[in-house]
């Protein structure tokens, strides 16, 4: 009785579940007993939301970290867009730069050109040229930086004012004076030509060390963009597989502690308890699994409870069956002690042991034997009453010759018969077979029937009739004596019943007989029954099998 | 001479025996519970026991047993005298080792018979 000692206890709890891990089940285990992630699977559990809530949250979670990961790459994509943009600018700048070199070293050369051969077209070309050049500075200045705009000043200044010497020696070449207008050139124009060519290159390099600068940013730019990618990809996949192992175990946890559970259950082990600490729909089942395994400890308590005062009500009603029956047994002998004395006694009397029996006193005698012998049957049949009440009638089977049960019966009634006048009369088929039976219980059984015919016929005759039935036996009682009326036909075989009080008083008798007998034919697996006209006689029958079964129906 | 030796406890049914006996040539010893009945059988080797099935101290199916078992008193036929308290008293009778049975209660007459039967009168 395993649970008889848990009673009290609040009853085992749930050990973990003893499935012969796998590697991967080993790592699992290894993982929650000693990573923080143990304790996060604790935690997530704890969270008071919904499995669905829980998966939800962990395949957002999941989602922003990508939509973070796209937001920044857009970022990355836009930076370098605009630096290529700055790029592509810085590039214009050397270009309008280089030009303006170009230009101005054309506008030099023009100027050398009209000195030389004093033609207008040639001076046009200077304006042209010029022009030229302030479009293209124009353009340069617009998109200057602020380190350039001293640069550029400079160089308008003096650009201003080449334009202003070439204008005086362009109306001094008009005017011939070409050796005034080569003293201008030299003494004003070149210089300035020079510092403008200065100023010029100084800011087609500032511009060109600007433009690298923008490429090796943009570079820049894009290797942070690739780390920030690959960083993001790592986390995301460590993120995916810690959300997957943290919310799956947070699951299978509880899952394992009910299946353990319920296998206790189902072994029989009512009264444990799981230990789940989510929060979840996990942790109402094992609310419910635990408010049901309460339940059953108490159902099966009270069971256990109930069988315990049935078993001691078995046994005290085992002890009462065994003391009625020793009763019994010690009884019989009790009471046969003394009448095998007193029947022992008169019979030796009558034998003339004890010397001669006066005459006067031989009939008294016989009538002591006579009332002794009734005396024992009435015990006997109360004792037996008793054992079938008891349900301790058993059946002493053996085989008999049906002959034999039918002269023995004849022989102890024999006298009576005769003292009454009446005719006993004996049909046995002489090709019976060997019966198998209680032999003695079944002469017993004739006895009753036979005695009772004879006890109620006043006169006429008795007969005893066996026939062979197939595989079974019949034997038939019938008389012709004062019969059984029609009302009381089917209580005969009730005990202490007689069909009248008045026939008791004149036949005597305690009523026991025929439901011993009834009882006994029963015990054989047979049947027994009546047929009887009032006034004019009854016949007792019954039947049974040739050969008993070894146990008949009780 | 037969001996025989009757184990009861019921002085009146001794008496049966007794007077039963006194007109014959057998000579009867008595024992009034089991164990006595055992130890006298030892001593005397009656010719004959007549047991009673219900008696104080040692059952008459037990010293018929042990009776029935020693070698110096297993070749003397035994009668148990059984009272139908319940099915099987013959049975348990035979298989303790009676020779014969009697039911109680029995007719001296036939008991007289069985005794003639089992131990001839010399």
């Amino acid at each position: 009785m395993r649970l008889l000692e848990s009673e009290g206890a609040v009853g085992p709890t749930v050990p973990a579940p003893e499935t012969t891990p796998g590697p991967g089940e080993r790592i699992a285990g290894l993982l929650l007993a000693y990573s923080p992630l143990g304790v996060l699977v604790r935690r997530v559990a704890r969270i008071r939301a919904s499995v669905h809530s829980k998966l939800l949250g962990a395949f957002l979670l999941i989602a922003l970290l990508l939509i973070a990961m796209g937001a920044m790459s857009l970022q990355a994509i836009a930076s370098v867009a605009r630096q290529s943009r700055l790029l592509d600018q810085a590039r214009e700048r050397v270009d309008a730069s280089r030009q303006i070199e170009h230009a101005l070293g054309l506008q030099m050369n023009f100027t050398r050109n009209a000195l030389l051969l004093r033609d207008d077209s040639t001076i046009e070309s200077i304006f042209r040229e010029n022009k030229r050049f302030q479009d293209t500075f124009d353009r340069l200045e617009a998109g200057a930086a602020p380190g350039q705009r001293e640069t550029i000043e400079r160089i308008r200044n003096a650009q201003d004012r080449v334009m202003a010497t070439v204008s005086r020696i362009s109306a001094l070449l008009r005017d011939d004076k070409a050796d005034e207008a080569m003293a201008l050139h030299l003494n004003e124009g070149y210089p300035l030509y020079r510092e403008i060519a200065t100023l010029v290159t100084r800011a087609v390099r500032t511009e060109e060390a600007g433009m690298g600068q923008l490429r090796e940013g943009v570079e820049a730019t894009y290797r942070r963009a690739l780390v920030l990618m690959g960083g993001f990809a790592v986390a995301s996949i460590f993120l995916a597989l810690g959300l997957g192992f943290v919310i799956s175990w947070s699951f299978i946890l509880p899952v394992r502690a009910a299946d353990a559970f319920l296998g206790q259950v189902a072994k029989g082990e009512f009264g444990g308890s799981i230990d789940v600490s989510n929060r979840d729909e996990f942790g109402a089942l094992a609310e419910r699994m635990n408010h049901m395994s309460g339940e059953l400890h108490q159902l099966y308590d009270d069971q256990r409870r109930a069988a315990h005062q049935l078993q001691v009500l078995n046994a005290e009603l085992e002890r009462a069956s065994k003391a009625k029956s020793d009763f019994l047994a010690s009884m019989s002998h009790e009471l046969r002690t003394p009448m095998n004395a007193i029947l022992g006694f008169t019979e030796m009397i009558r034998d003339d042991i004890y010397g001669e029996v006066p005459e006067a006193i031989r009939e008294p005698v016989g009538d002591i034997h006579t009332c002794g012998k009734q005396l024992l049957g009435l015990i006997n049949n109360v004792l037996d009453l008793s054992k079938i009440e008891a349900g301790r009638m058993e059946l002493a089977l053996d085989d008999y010759v049906v002959d034999d049960v039918v002269t023995t019966v004849k022989l102890s009634l024999r006298s009576l018969a005769a003292t009454k006048g009446l005719d006993l009369i004996v049909t046995v088929p002489s090709d019976a077979p060997l019966c198998f039976g209680d032999g003695k219980r079944l002469t017993q059984c004739l006895v009753n029937l036979t005695g009772n015919a004879l006890k109620f016929t006043r006169e006429g005759h008795v007969e005893i009739r066996v026939e062979v039935q197939g595989d079974d036996l019949l034997f038939a009682v019938s008389d012709t004596g004062i019969g059984i009326p029609a009302h009381q036909v089917d209580h005969v075989f009730e005990e202490f019943r007689q069909a009248d009080v008045t026939v008791s008083r004149e036949f005597g008798g305690t009523g026991l007989g025929l439901s011993i007998t009834k009882r006994l034919v029963e015990l054989h697996g047979g049947r027994i029954w009546v047929e009887s006209e009032e006034g004019k006689g009854s016949t007792f029958f019954f039947r049974i099998p040739v050969r008993v079964t070894r146990e008949p129906v009780a | 001479m037969k001996t025989i030796l009757y184990v009861e406890d019921n002085e009146f049914n001794r008496k049966i025996v007794r007077h039963l006996l006194s007109r014959t040539t057998y000579r009867l010893i008595e024992a009034i519970d089991g164990e006595a009945g055992v130890t006298t059988a030892r001593e005397a080797r009656p010719d004959l026991v007549i047991m009673d099935i219900q008696l104080p101290k040692l059952s008459g199916l037990e010293a018929t047993r042990q009776l029935a078992a020693a070698p110096e008193t297993q070749g003397i036929p035994i009668i148990v005298i059984t009272s139908f308290a319940l099915a099987g008293d013959e049975q348990k009778a035979k298989e303790a080792g009676a020779a014969a049975y009697l039911a109680k209660p029995y007719s001296p007459r036939e008991l007289l018979g069985m005794i003639r039967e089992l131990a001839p009168e010399s």
